[in-house]
């Protein structure tokens, strides 16, 4: 076994042409990580920029009437992420900007994608696009070539002849092209590692090993697939032509048309329909602006009692601040109700997904291959909680300070120093650790060990006896 | 050997062929579901767009009964008087749509990335956080719809692979092509006319599917110059591929190889290129994080609040010459309230400055992607398709175009009825209606 595989590889350094595409398509995969590394700098320069800027303009606030503040709001922006070198996912059309302000839960705005005329179908040149879409047809090709040579030319026979079993040889060719796929694979992480140098942690090495096991099976599958027809099938042209049309069904057919099919079968409501829905609900909490409020004047009531006094004005404190903070507390179980039921849509839809990587392996490789690079939708929704849970504590800061910082009800002109301003933290975000995220990714993962086992199934028991057909 | 006869040969061998036969049906089962997602699109536009329209006409049956029943305004809110301008308008801003074209069956372009409808009062704007596209999956979006201009850029190419990748390279491979030469004169032409013979099955079809579609949106009731138009360019598109297509097919040899040359040519037309591209442009035109429009929408909005009376006011009538010669304007008693509500005013004109160098970076950035046509023809015929089925960037700017004529004209109504001091009966009501949302699609 060990022979044949050095004799491939021989033959595969002996063929120009091949030799010669592979180095291109190398070439064009670390101009890619470069462009991607440059992009991510500018990016990163251009959030960081950003995001002082608008800091600044907070900690510069002099004086100002907290719940003012709370309108004024800050913004937070959506932080470039280094593993979008690899692959970008979702992140060129999920926004970039996101107020943070009280009353309200904004969404994020202004994506790449709605700053430009359609520019790439299948996105931009990250590893991603020649790892998904370039190089399994270079090594279909390979695969189908080195089997297609051997039968062209009787090899096949002579070496059976010589006591080797045919599964053992195309089990060996499988293994000689695997192999070398995974030098290109390595020869691409070791680049990307080179620029990420400054960035490396166990969480990165972690995602970047399990990037390279999903792509490195994905290709066995393809190669082994391929060596199976190749083998199995007399005329070369369609066993080529099979080989290719599984692999546009895989990649371009079967993905397009599952992920429009499951918004049907998992509807998601209209914007419109789902602000209603919310202001609806959110009309039944308090009106933190509305003094008159039937619900306001019953907690009005309770905190007269609990401080034992008769009216407002007696109240040491400033009832304003504890009305808008309880239409917060309000807002925010209207918040995770709906945003709830949303995301429980989008997991029921990812689900649905995942399980298409049963009938084909391209799926399964796409969504490991965005949660592993952190730029799956799973990511986003993450990022976006953390900004919520920001947002709570941001406003509930700026509600205490208008009831508890020393104004009395009613006095809308009391303002809050600059410490204060200055004290309120910003939003920091903690990057998603692979491992609290890892079971979302389990059964793409397993489903490509399936698939590498059927594949190797079929090579074993299915290329026993093509000598003799 | 004459055309026909080529023709008549080349029948034969595609009817008796599975293979093709598959791969067409395949193709028209992809163009249908293609088409199927455009119509299903079009009308939940089209339903969200008439389910809003009568909410908002419920909405406004409850305002009008204000006027009917001689109250200011809803019980809950004690503070709101339709019978000023300013609660008037406000009242009677309604929401601004783009309507989907009946072409969108064909393509979605980029339909799901912008919203379509939009409730424009006079503190909006073209960019406000309601003008995010529709509730959808993320990643649905990132991969794209499956519609009928996808099937045309990138499956018409494969199909054509398939019907092509044998035509020369089997005769090649069984040594069968100088029979081939005596028989037809030259090998160039007898190509050639194999090439146009799939060429015009694939047009046939790609009319069928088109003109099946058509009849789901009602396409050939409307704008059949549109039709013509989208017809024209899959024309276009297909010829050119056949033109590469041939060229590899002329001058190669084997079928293996000639399918390896012309898969390579589709993978670098259709992902390398455009891809590049792309990437070449996020780098050179970073996203615009927009913090201009955030000064105009938080930072300067708020300075508006602290400016002295008399610089507010002299804004006020640049913007409003007519104010000078206004009721409020000598009236010290109301001229407070007049320049309060007025500030909307001075707001759209910040934000309106602040719009500016925000949208030259995008038109920088179509005219960068623009420039790459010559050499990356997919990108182009993709915005070409979607200009046609309005699903183009420009058409969405157009959109938000309309709503910032919308803004303006709401603001500048109110002003001047504020400053004219004018009460809000129904009639008045009324023609404010008229006058703000005669054209709300």
């Amino acid at each position: 076994m060990k022979r044949i595989i050095i004799n491939e590889w021989r033959l595969l350094y002996r063929n120009k042409t091949q030799f010669g595409i592979m180095c291109g398509f190398m070439i064009v995969v670390i101009v890619a990580i470069f462009l991607s590394h440059k992009q991510y700098n500018v990016q990163y320069d251009s959030f960081n920029s950003a995001k002082n800027e608008l800091r600044a303009q907070w900690e510069n606030i002099d004086a100002m009437n907290p719940h003012s503040a709370a309108h004024y709001g800050t913004y937070v922006f959506k932080p470039a992420n280094l593993l979008t070198h690899l692959d970008e996912g979702v992140n060129s059309i999920t926004g970039n900007v996101l107020r943070v302000e009280g009353h309200v839960q904004n969404e994020m705005v202004h994506s790449e994608a709605s700053q430009m005329m359609f520019t790439s179908k299948f996105g931009k040149l990250k590893a991603s696009l020649i790892f998904q879409y370039i190089i399994p047809l270079l090594l279909i090709f390979s695969a189908f070539a080195s089997v297609y040579s051997e039968k062209q030319n009787d090899r096949l026979k002579l070496i059976v002849l010589q006591g080797i079993s045919p599964n053992r040889i195309m089990f060996s060719k499988a293994l000689a092209i695997w192999l070398y796929s995974n030098i290109l694979l390595i020869i691409t992480l070791l680049v990307y590692l080179i620029f990420s140098t400054s960035n490396l942690s166990s969480d990165l090495l972690l995602r970047l090993v399990l990037f390279f096991v999903s792509y490195s099976l994905y290709y066995f599958i393809i190669i082994g697939l391929t060596i199976f027809l190749s083998a199995r099938i007399n005329k070369t042209a369609i066993a080529l032509t099979s080989m290719i049309g599984i692999w546009m069904l895989w990649t371009v057919f079967i993905p397009s048309m599952v992920l429009s099919s499951v918004e049907d079968w998992h509807p998601l409501p209209s914007r419109n329909a789902f602000k209603s829905a919310m202001s609806e609900d959110r009309s039944k909490g308090i009106d933190g602006h509305n003094p008159s409020d039937e619900r306001g004047k019953a907690l009005e009531t309770k905190v007269l009692s609990e401080y034992g006094v008769d009216s407002l004005s007696q109240l040491p404190i400033n009832f304003d601040g504890i009305r808008m903070q309880e239409d917060e507390e309000y807002g925010n179980l209207v918040w995770d109700k709906h945003f709830g039921n949303l995301n429980d849509i989008l997991q029921d839809q990812k689900n649905t997904v995942q399980y298409f990587g049963i009938i084909n392996p391209f799926t399964s490789l796409q969504n490991a291959s965005i949660g592993l690079a952190g730029s799956d939708n799973l990511h986003h929704q993450m990022f976006l909680r953390q900004v919520e849970d920001y947002r709570r504590v941001f406003i509930k800061a700026l509600n205490d300070e208008h009831a508890y910082g020393g104004s009395k009800t009613g006095d809308w002109g009391w303002k809050a120093n600059n410490d204060f301003f200055k004290s309120v933290a910003d939003f920091d975000y903690q990057p998603i650790m692979f491992k609290t995220v890892l079971k979302h990714y389990l059964l793409d993962i397993c489903l490509l060990i399936l698939w590498t086992g059927i594949v190797i199934v079929l090579i074993i028991f299915g290329t026993n006896k093509i000598a003799m057909t | 050997m004459k055309i026909l006869m080529i023709l008549k040969f080349e029948w034969i061998h595609f009817i008796r062929n599975p293979f093709k036969l598959i791969a067409i049906l395949l193709f028209m089962l992809a163009a249908a579901y293609g088409i199927n997602n455009g119509s299903k699109l079009y009308h939940k536009q089209i339903d969200e767009i008439d389910r809003i329209t009568t909410q908002s006409s419920e909405d406004l049956e409850s305002v009008i009964a204000y006027y009917d029943n001689n109250q200011k305004g809803p019980e809950s809110r004690p503070w709101v008087d339709v019978t000023t301008p300013f609660w008037a308008i406000w009242y009677a801003s309604q929401y601004s749509f783009k309507e989907p074209s009946k072409l969108m069956v064909y393509g979605i372009g980029q339909a799901e990335q912008y919203g379509y409808y939009k409730k424009v009062t006079m503190w909006s704007s073209p960019y406000d956080a309601d003008m995010a596209e529709e509730i959808a999956n993320p990643e649905r979006l990132n991969s794209g719809q499956l519609d009928f201009t996808f099937v045309i850029l990138f499956l018409m190419p494969l199909l054509l692979i398939i019907c092509l990748y044998n035509i020369k390279g089997t005769e090649y491979d069984r040594g069968i092509l100088s029979l081939i030469k005596i028989q037809s004169g030259t090998i160039k032409s007898w190509v050639w006319t194999r090439l146009l013979f799939y060429a015009l099955i694939i047009i046939i079809v790609n009319f069928i599917l088109l003109l099946i579609g058509g009849t789901l949106t009602d396409v050939f009731s409307s704008d059949m110059s549109a039709f013509w138009l989208y017809w024209l360019w899959i024309n276009v598109y297909l010829f050119i591929w056949v033109i590469g297509f041939g060229l590899i097919i002329q001058y190669g040899q084997s079928s293996v190889s000639n399918t390896l040359k012309m898969i390579g040519l589709w993978l670098l037309l259709g992902f390398i290129i455009p891809g590049s591209v792309h990437q070449w442009i996020s780098t050179s035109y970073p996203t615009n994080l927009m913090t201009d429009f955030i000064d105009s929408q938080r930072d300067e909005r708020n300075e508006l609040y602290d400016l002295p009376d008399e610089i507010f006011q002299q804004k006020l009538n640049e913007q409003f010459p007519d104010i000078l010669n206004s009721v409020v304007i000598n009236d010290s008693l109301k001229i407070g309230n007049a320049r309060n509500r007025s500030a909307s005013a001075l707001a759209n004109e910040l934000t309106k400055a602040s719009i500016v160098p925000i949208e030259d970076s995008f038109k920088a950035k179509n005219k960068a992607i623009s420039a790459t046509y010559w050499f990356n023809p997919v990108t182009f015929f993709q915005n070409r398709f979607n200009q046609t089925t309005k699903t183009h960037f420009d058409d969405y700017q157009i959109f938000r175009n309309n709503i910032q004529t919308r803004i303006d004209r709401q603001v500048e109504l109110m002003v001047m009825d504020i400053w004219n001091d004018e009460t809000v009966d129904k009639n008045r009501f009324l023609n404010y209606l008229e006058e703000l949302n005669g054209n709300t699609k």
